[in-house]
């Protein structure tokens, strides 16, 4: 009995970090919001109160559901593209790279994140404004200038700017963890390179690839850099309806049921992905 | 005699800084269980690998059933291989892993169930069928690869040390799992190992390989009873290897002088006969007598007794000869009785000249 208690301590020795971390930081702050989104608002000054005013103004707010659709939307088609412009160059990296090779492209692809997110969206509007780089770019051949800045185009772009290098480094490292031997297994049971992707590559990788996606996903679905810098807040995403109660009169309750609603939507898709990632049959 | 089912012909294999497979030449006969057998490295796996096509040969020609396979994609063989690791899909459960043979030859999903319950039937693990594969047994595992590749039918089953890594009482389950299904099917099988036992129990021919080179290709009976060369004498093991001089002969035997004294051998297989020249000679564990008292024979060694090695009903013997040189005799349990080895300071180990079998390398 008594070693099964010395166990239990010095287990929780190590657990208790993580524990104390996670409910100062992250369990506290969000049930303190989740508590905010009952508060009133009266003459610009917050009230505590137990009032389900903000829940009923936002739920029935046609407003919050068109951005609901769009910010849900709009990081799910960056997902997806991620996902799948990601996949060719992973497999590369992973299968038709040498080890050294494969060393130095994962390398390069953590250089992005040595600098600001923020800095990278600018350069971005350096180059999609009206009078920027792709439009002069597109006058050497004789094309119209086209601004793409302020469009959903540019926001998916920063989105990518974001997430991409990180779908393509997870990806490339679940790749390349998959035995060897499997790959051989499926051509010699008749399986060409073509087809092993799916019959092999995907299933073995499932993991790897639902995680880079879901990273992909939460991402641009709380960002509010790119929509705001580069999608030029028009149509709002969720996250610049946020920034935007909280400046229009002080409506922080309002923006904590928006919060509230956009960590339910990212608690219930990601179990709902790593269920699936973890899934087996038999 | 029909034509062969694989040709080897002078095929090599080299990488980047080494040369796996030196040009090699064998033929496997329909129907053949032959094992490929020697040490890590010495280039078994390599020669199977290229028969599957997951190796290109960078010379010679490796021919299947007449036609030349060298440019032959892997999935445009029917040359199915259990791997040492057996490689089964971990995201597919027993029934859906055989089925991906058939899958990839457009088999009808109802036809590709029936043939592959059919088959995990036969080899006894039918109600682990729809069993995550990651939970079922080695030997189960080991079933569900074997099914897999005899799925399809071929006319030649590739194994890559496929036992290796079994508890060794399921490594003898496995053998007669294996023999049997290959006398059933009358298919080749071709199964590389570095495991004597494995190779000599089951396979009706062995080839035994060394540093990318075939060192002696024979039935498993020729190869212990008359190994080629120094090499495969090492290797097959229980083996008594002398090395010396001749120096004289006289009719059909040699006498050849070694520091153990001389001995007579037979002159037949000597690589040369004039006096002077090296030879070596073998003599089996098991064709030695041994005996307390000095016998009244040829070939004689006087030795001590190091160490015994009981194997149920036989006893191998390490003993010491004057010159510090090991003597191996395996002898029977109730043979053993009637010497009185233990009281003994010196036993006598003999054989008749016809036992002794010359080393042609």
């Amino acid at each position: 009995m008594a070693s099964e208690r010395r166990i239990d301590l010095y287990a929780c020795c190590f657990r208790a970090p993580l524990l104390i971390w996670q409910s100062l930081f992250f369990v506290v702050p969000l049930g303190f919001m989740f508590i905010m989104s009952f508060w009133l608002v009266k003459n610009y000054r917050m009230t505590p109160a137990f009032a389900f005013d903000n829940w009923a103004k936002m739920l029935f707010w046609e407003v919050m559901w068109r951005s609901y659709g769009y910010t849900l939307g709009l990081a799910a088609l960056t997902t997806a593209v991620a996902s799948a412009l990601a996949f060719p160059a992973a497999y590369v990296l992973a299968f038709r790279f040498s080890d050294a090779a494969r060393r130095w492209a994962i390398f390069l692809l953590i250089i992005p994140f040595f600098t600001s997110y923020l800095v990278r969206v600018y350069a971005w509007q350096v180059v999609l404004a009206g009078n920027g780089v792709l439009s002069a770019f597109l006058g050497w051949f004789g094309m119209e200038p086209v601004s793409v800045l302020n469009s959903p185009v540019a926001t998916v772009v920063g989105y990518m700017t974001l997430s991409f290098p990180l779908v393509l480094l997870l990806q490339t490292i679940s790749l390349a963890a998959i035995d060897k031997s499997l790959i051989e297994a499926a051509h010699n049971l008749g399986c060409g390179n073509f087809r092993t992707v799916f019959a092999v590559l995907i299933p073995a990788a499932r993991v790897g690839l639902i995680v880079a996606a879901l990273f992909c996903f939460i991402l641009s679905f709380g960002d509010f850099v790119s929509p705001y810098y580069l999608g030029g807040s028009s149509p709002p995403t969720l996250s610049i309806m946020i920034v935007d109660s909280t400046k229009s009169g002080q409506q922080w309750p309002r923006a904590a049921v928006i919060a509230v609603i956009m960590i339910m939507t990212l608690i219930s898709i990601a179990f709902a992905a790593v269920t699936l990632a973890y899934r087996r049959r038999g | 005699m029909t034509r062969p089912l694989v040709v080897f012909d002078k095929v090599e294999k080299s990488f980047a800084n080494f040369m796996a497979v030196k040009p090699t030449s064998f033929e496997i006969a329909q129907g053949e269980f032959l094992a490929i057998m020697g040490p890590s490295g010495c280039g078994k796996t390599t020669t199977l690998r290229m028969l599957a096509g997951l190796e290109a040969p960078t010379g010679g020609e490796i021919r299947f059933d007449g036609r030349v396979m060298n440019d032959v994609k892997p999935n445009d063989r029917d040359t199915p291989m259990v791997w040492q690791s057996l490689a089964l899909f971990p995201f597919l459960n027993a029934r859906e892993n055989v089925e991906f043979g058939l899958k990839m030859r457009g088999v009808e999903p109802a036809e590709r169930r029936k043939r592959a319950l059919d088959w995990l039937e036969r080899l006894g693990i039918g109600q682990f069928a729809e069993r995550n594969v990651a939970k079922l047994s080695g030997g189960q595992r080991q079933r569900v690869a074997l099914a897999r590749a005899l799925v399809t039918e071929p006319k030649i089953l590739l194994l890559d040390e496929p036992l290796s890594a079994l508890d060794a009482h399921l490594v003898i389950r496995m053998q007669s799992v294996l023999t049997k299904l290959q006398k059933e099917l009358g298919i080749t099988f071709v199964y590389v190992t570095h495991s004597q036992s494995e190779a000599f129990a089951m396979a009706d021919r062995v080839i035994i390989m060394a540093q990318g080179e075939i060192a002696q290709i024979g039935k498993a009976k020729d190869i212990y009873r008359a190994p080629a060369n120094k090499f495969v004498a090492e290797f097959v093991g229980r083996n008594n290897i002398f090395e010396g001089k001749v120096k004289s002969k006289t009719g059909k035997s040699l006498n050849v002088e070694t520091p153990l004294g001389v001995f007579q051998v037979p002159a037949e297989g000597a690589p040369s006969t004039a006096a002077g020249s090296p030879l070596s000679f073998v003599v089996a564990a098991d064709l030695v007598q041994l005996s307390a008292t000095k016998p009244d024979a040829a070939n004689v060694v006087e030795c001590q007794l190091i160490s015994e090695q009981f194997m149920g009903t036989t006893v191998t013997l390490f003993l010491e000869a004057k010159d510090g040189s090991e003597i191996k005799v395996q002898i029977g349990q109730r043979e053993l009785e009637t010497i009185n080895i233990k009281n003994s300071a010196k036993l006598y180990a003999s054989w008749p000249e016809t036992r002794a079998h010359v080393l042609a390398g």
